[in-house]
């Protein structure tokens, strides 16, 4: 009991900590790498859902994605068709998530290992095709119009004028705190040490009282709550339409997750980190050597594979579980 | 009815090429344990290949097979870079339990996947460019009445059903074949008789990418080809596969037909918007009522 307040508090400081960090760095840095970073605290909420599920609970989805646009196509109509504030529309927009979680984790509960990563792709291009079909509701290809809009009088007041970049990091901001809190809790919690019990051995664990599909589902509901968070938000940046959250975008949150680190928070922070910055940092780098423009746009996709594939062989635990083996052997 | 005979000719025609998209997965699961989802990159890359050389004017059947050799090659190396290390690392911390064991492939393909889209985008442009067939792919003119079917279509046919008779033999009839079907079923059992595993499950990939790569060949002229071009025929093989029996090469045939004439009425009778829905559907139906698909082993679970 008394291990698990100490660690509540380690997270609750960590937290904290976290937030302080971006605050000072929404300060300091310039429009473009605001934006930049309001991004990869999206898809931090998004990777971190992929750490539940695949790092904690062992299930994979190649899928988020197309959960990523349950929230987001979600919190649009509300806004757009019930005129919500866009604060009730996140909430709404999480639940959505949460709802279409519990039907696809009823379905994968019976699933595992490439029948699941098989059926998540295919969910990842379905739904995302279901906008061009109903195009009445859903807007078609070009999509839904929504924004974080203006920032609050109050905001501008107490922090002189907030551009609109520096608006979407300090409106991610709270959300991205919250789900990492709420993340290192449950993962230190008994329910976080069944989840990583099912990963181990699904008979023992099921000897040992753990209702196997139950836990299942409800990893995919929790997971998909934290992905369509991501979604809502990313779709907030000004569109939300089939183009914004393609195969890709579930395949770099997967990317993200894996170099970073699949089974740790901080992985997630780092991977997440890397696969929005990581494209800005390979072209400043190829700008010298003034490369072909199919070379400057295919090479950073060429990299991250390529270090995802030397990730899983080499070092499957990702650059956290390198960073815990150094510090060890320090 | 005549609606009706095309969309049946021309689903026989897409179907004879899922099949052989879905014969590729079943026979790369079976040999080495991996749901290969880079199988159409493979495939899409040797189609490049091809379509570079008859941009240099050499012919189409040149193109052809040396689309077929590079498909092998390419299969071989995927396998002995990438995953025979990745099956040596088995013991290692994080590739501890089962449900790991068979997640850490699925990312490594998918890995390769990327590397061979960003580097057909690399070298081939990014530019579409079709590709042509080797026979006319206008409605075949029989006594001066134009049939719902092209000369292509039989070809493709004809093409998909020798590989198919092929691949039967290889399996039922040559030695190499049982060697194969020994290491695929028991791999201890069959270490112990003197089998080379590892050369079998390079063989099975070798062997998939020759046929994925024919599957790229014979679907690109009714597209353009670009780096991503393939990505539908991937999601359609793994639900042949999957309506079939993960493991069954006969079982992927016949899901492989079943889709493409699902897919083909899909196209005709409603709107070409709802395959991938189309698609969603009939996986989840037979992974919840069925999953061991058509002619799949059951498996069998202790819990």
């Amino acid at each position: 009991m008394s291990r698990t307040r100490s660690y509540g508090r380690k997270n609750l400081i960590i937290s904290i900590l976290f937030a302080v960090l971006i605050f000072i760095l929404s300060i300091k840095l310039d429009p473009y790498n605001l934006g930049q970073l309001a991004v990869a605290l999206m898809l931090f909420i998004g990777v971190l859902s992929i750490v539940l599920l695949t790092g904690a609970s062992g299930q994979i989805s190649l899928g988020q994605g197309a959960l990523m646009a349950v929230g987001g196509f979600a919190a649009a109509l509300a806004i757009l068709n019930l005129g919500l504030s866009i604060w009730v529309a996140i909430i709404l927009a999480v639940i959505a998530a949460l709802l279409a979680g519990l039907l696809l984790g009823i379905a994968a509960a019976r699933l595992s290992g490439p029948y699941l990563a098989g059926t998540t792709l295919v969910i990842a291009l379905a739904i995302p095709s279901l906008a061009t079909r109903f195009e009445s509701v859903f807007g078609g290809d070009v999509g839904l119009n929504i924004n974080f809009g203006n920032p609050p009088a109050w905001l501008s007041s107490l922090m002189g004028s907030v551009g609109y970049e520096q608006w979407q990091l300090l409106a991610t901001l709270p959300f991205a705190v919250l789900a990492l809190l709420f993340t290192s809790n449950i993962l230190n919690s008994r329910t976080g040490r069944s989840w990583r019990a099912l990963r181990d051995n699904e008979i023992a664990s099921s000897l040992n009282g753990i209702d196997i599909s139950q836990t299942k589902i409800f990893v995919f509901v929790i997971s998909s709550g934290f992905a369509g968070l991501a979604g809502v938000l990313y779709g907030l940046r000004g569109i939300v339409g089939p183009s914004v959250y393609p195969i890709s975008l579930s395949l770099m949150l997967l990317t993200g997750a894996v170099l970073g680190g699949i089974r740790s928070i901080l992985g997630a922070l780092i991977g997440s980190i890397l696969v929005v910055f990581l494209p800005d940092v390979i072209d400043s780098i190829m700008k010298h050597f003034s490369p072909s423009e199919q070379v400057a746009n295919y090479l950073p996709a060429m990299i991250s594979s390529l270090l995802l594939i030397l990730t899983v062989v080499l070092n499957p635990g990702g650059i956290a579980h390198g960073l815990h083996r150094t510090r060890r052997h320090l | 009815m005549e609606i009706f005979l095309s969309a049946i000719f021309s689903g026989t025609s897409r179907g004879a090429i899922y099949a052989l998209a879905a014969l590729g997965l079943v026979l790369v699961w079976r040999g080495a344990g991996v749901v290969n989802f880079a199988q159409m990159g493979q495939a899409m890359f040797t189609t490049y290949i091809a379509s570079t050389l008859i941009g240099h004017h050499y012919s189409y059947w040149l193109a052809f097979i040396v689309a077929l050799i590079s498909g092998g090659i390419l299969g071989a190396f995927v396998d002995l870079s990438v995953m025979r290390p990745l099956s040596r690392k088995r013991s290692s911390n994080f590739l501890d339990s089962p449900a790991m064991r068979s997640t850490i492939p699925v990312i490594a393909s998918l890995g390769i996947l990327g590397i061979l889209q960003s580097g057909a985008g690399i070298f081939w442009a990014a530019e579409e460019r079709g590709f042509p067939t080797p026979v006319n792919s206008l409605g075949l003119v029989i006594g001066g009445k134009t049939m719902p079917f092209t000369a292509f279509d039989l070809f493709v046919i004809g093409t998909v059903f020798i590989t198919l008779v092929i691949t039967t033999y290889f399996f039922k009839g040559t030695g190499m074949g049982l060697a194969m079907r020994a290491s695929a079923l028991n791999p201890e059992v069959a270490r112990l008789s003197g089998i080379k595993i590892g050369s079998m499950r390079t063989l099975s990939w070798t062997i998939s990418g020759v046929a994925s790569s024919l599957a790229g060949l014979l679907v690109t002229p009714s597209a353009n080809l670009s780096p991503s071009t393939l990505d539908l025929i991937l999601i359609i093989g793994f639900t042949a596969a999957v309506v079939g029996g993960l493991d069954s090469l006969l079982g992927s045939v016949i899901g492989g037909f079943a889709l493409g004439l699902l897919i083909s009425f899909v196209n005709v009778y409603d709107t070409p918007e709802d395959i991938f829905l189309a698609i969603l559907v009939v996986l989840l139906a037979v992974l919840l009522i069925r999953p061991q698909g058509l002619l799949g082993s059951k498996e069998v679970r202790r819990v």
